[in-house]
């Protein structure tokens, strides 16, 4: 089976990504994982999002993937262990200190992208530690993936969708050197999206557009690919919501045989949408050329799609119940995505604010409204403005 | 000391100016196998005695082949420095030294304890502090390397990047090119295998050489082998001393969301 695996920053992300189809989701704890700023989770909040999952016979990942410093040390062990006394699926790691205490704790282990792993010899190394799955480096061709299946046997997680590093991954400290912020220990301050100069020559730089395989996912079905993985525990709910629920249904869609070209375009479409930069296949097929990469400053717009969520539905005065996200005004042509619905259009003839006055607009910032609607609205369901027809 | 030195060469004629210093533990990148140092060496044209040095991450294809060269060559070779772990399956058995250089691991005893279970030597990545590193090198005595002098890698790119820059820009190819951001400059190198940026100034350790290490390695790409002597025989000093006094950060204070 392929497992269509979400990032998550936060309970309320990881609770969009599994409903809206997810097979798994990973995320970060407080301490030991590459994303120090996040909000990430607490002890209590991992075990609270394993038996969300659980509930729901899905997976939770944990990412204790920092490069040890001797300090940081301290505590990985009980950590480690009671990740495993609240029955966290595996852990993600690159270094051998944090492999071993795992192994010898009994966890699941999780080869990190970190780890730079590229040709089957490396994978041979580590399975000596009984790692069975691996994020292979992003660098990873078509294949490389095929050759490493054929002489290892071993689960291949891979990258889909989403931000991507200009460097292997592991192998950058440009973070260390212009902001004194350890990039392997999660404090990556982005230096690949700064701008160089040269003398006599135009500005240098050398920031990568995002990762999309759509046009690749039957393929990488077919050449044994476990696990797909998407980018960003630090996006939205928003972002999460629309790119799991269209990888949901292209994977759906190709193993029930019914996944048209028409409908590639639509989900393409609307992944392009929710991302901020340009995106392309990076080096499944061939390796990025100029095409591939920005090469002047530029403008990342926040995007404004995202309306509301639906907290609730009440059949019996056909409304819902809605959590404002951007603003929105009577007149406006809308749509609905769900995890068990069809994208249905709605124009917004009437906004009922919570002391049940009719209102023209809904402006602030989480405010509650309700608004008439005779389909039913499932709870976590969101409301965007109207994209594309399929 | 020099006894313990290892370093690379740009020129196959440097060997003998090392050797009348005292030093005979040269290394030599090899071609097809390295990215970053605009200097290689055929593996079949390597004097005997040499060390080699494999530093890029390597495909399937390419470790096929460097298996095979190594078979073909080992009676030549005396070490290996590598960076990427699938050397170490293919080396595991063969009678040379093993010196594992993962470019920003080995930041902590414990790792290092496990890695010299398979390896002869680590080196200690260069991104600690002089107090880390000394505590380290203590724990294991005349057991690791210990990065010296020279450039110091801080970004390893699998892309072209110089090569679509120039292309973007109509610029003639070149495969050389210093940047500069607010005062952080690199040196950026590219060959047909990747980029590689390294910080300017050249890392200058030389205050690390009465720590108890087996070996101290030294880069010379981009360097003149003269300058070197110069420096370590006290004549010159230049470059900086990296993050041996400047611990780095990861969690920033008031910008977490909880």
């Amino acid at each position: 089976m392929t497992e269509l695996l979400a990032p998550a920053g936060d309970l309320e992300r990881l609770k969009i990504a599994l409903i809206y189809g997810a097979d798994a989701v990973y995320i970060g704890g407080k301490d030991y994982s590459l994303r120090a700023n996040a909000k990430n989770f607490s002890i209590d909040e991992i075990k609270d999002a394993v038996n969300f999952a659980h509930n729901l016979k899905k997976r939770i990942y944990v990412t204790v993937n920092i490069v040890f410093h001797e300090e940081d040390l301290k505590g990985l062990k009980a950590y480690l262990e009671k990740l495993k006394e609240i029955d966290v699926d595996a852990v993600i790691i690159s270094d051998i200190v944090a492999v071993s205490l795992a192994k010898e704790i009994g966890l699941d282990i999780i080869l990190s992208t970190q780890a730079s792993t590229l040709n089957y010899m490396a994978i041979k190394f580590w399975q000596n530690f009984g790692i069975k799955r691996f994020v292979l480096g992003r660098e990873a061709t078509r294949e490389d993936i095929i050759r490493i299946k054929k002489e290892t046997n071993a689960d291949i997680e891979c990258f889909i969708h989403g931000a991507m590093c200009t460097s292997i991954s592991g192998k950058c400290v440009l973070s260390n050197y212009c902001t004194n912020r350890d990039s392997n220990r999660g404090g990556c301050a982005q230096i690949c999206r700064w701008v160089f100069t040269t003398p006599d020559k135009p500005d240098f730089t050398f920031m990568s557009k995002d990762l999309n395989m759509v046009d690749y996912i039957e393929d990488m079905i077919n050449i044994g690919v476990n696990s797909f993985k998407i980018e960003g525990r630090m996006r939205s709910v928003y972002y999460i919501a629309t790119v799991i629920s269209c990888y949901r249904k292209i994977i759906d869609g190709i193993n029930k045989q019914t996944l048209s070209e028409k409908d590639k375009i639509y989900y393409k479409k609307v992944l392009d949408r929710v991302a901020n930069r340009d995106t392309i296949a990076q080096f499944y097929q061939k390796f990025p050329g100029v095409n591939e990469s920005y090469f002047q400053d530029r403008i990342e717009l926040s995007n404004q799609d995202f309306l509301g969520l639906v907290l609730d539905y009440n059949p019996d005065k056909k409304q819902i119940l809605l959590e404002q996200r951007n603003f929105f005004k009577k007149g406006d042509v809308v749509e609905f995505i769900g995890p068990n619905m069809e994208t249905f259009t709605y124009t917004i003839n009437t906004i009922i604010n919570e002391d049940n006055e009719e209102i023209d607009v809904a402006r602030h910032p989480q405010m509650h409204v309700f608004l008439p609607i005779e389909k039913q609205v499932e709870k976590y369901a969101m409301m965007r403005i109207k994209l594309f027809d399929k | 000391m020099k006894n313990n030195i290892l370093i690379t060469i740009n020129k196959l004629e440097d060997i003998k100016k090392l050797k009348e210093l005292g030093i005979n533990n040269y290394v030599l990148p090899i071609h097809g196998y390295c990215v970053g140092i605009p200097n290689t060496f055929l593996i079949s044209l390597i004097p005997n005695n040499s060390y080699i040095y494999i530093n890029r991450i390597l495909d399937n294809d390419s470790i096929d082949k460097l298996k095979e060269d190594l078979k073909s060559n080992q009676d030549k070779i005396k070490g290996i420095i590598f960076d990427d772990l699938g050397v170490l399956e293919i080396v595991k058995d063969m009678k040379m030294e093993k010196i594992l250089y993962l470019s920003h691991f080995n930041t902590n005893e414990e790792s290092i304890a496990i890695y010299l279970n398979y390896v002869d030597s680590c080196v200690v990545s260069t991104d600690i502090t002089k107090n880390e590193l000394e505590r380290i090198v203590n724990k294991f005595p005349n057991k690791l390397t210990i990065f010296t002098l020279g450039y110091v890698s801080s970004m390893y790119s699998r892309r072209l990047l110089l090569d679509n820059y120039t292309k973007f820009h109509h610029l003639p190819y070149q495969d050389t090119l210093h940047i500069d951001n607010t005062n952080h400059k690199f040196l950026v190198y590219e060959n047909e295998f990747g980029t590689i940026f390294y910080h300017e100034p050249i890392f200058n350790g030389l205050e690390l050489l009465s720590f108890p290490a087996k070996y101290f390695f030294i880069n010379s790409s981009f360097l003149n082998l003269d300058d070197i002597i110069d420096m370590l025989n006290g004549k010159k000093n230049f470059g900086d001393t990296g993050f041996l006094y400047q611990a780095t950060i990861f969690k920033l204070k008031g910008d977490q969301n909880d």
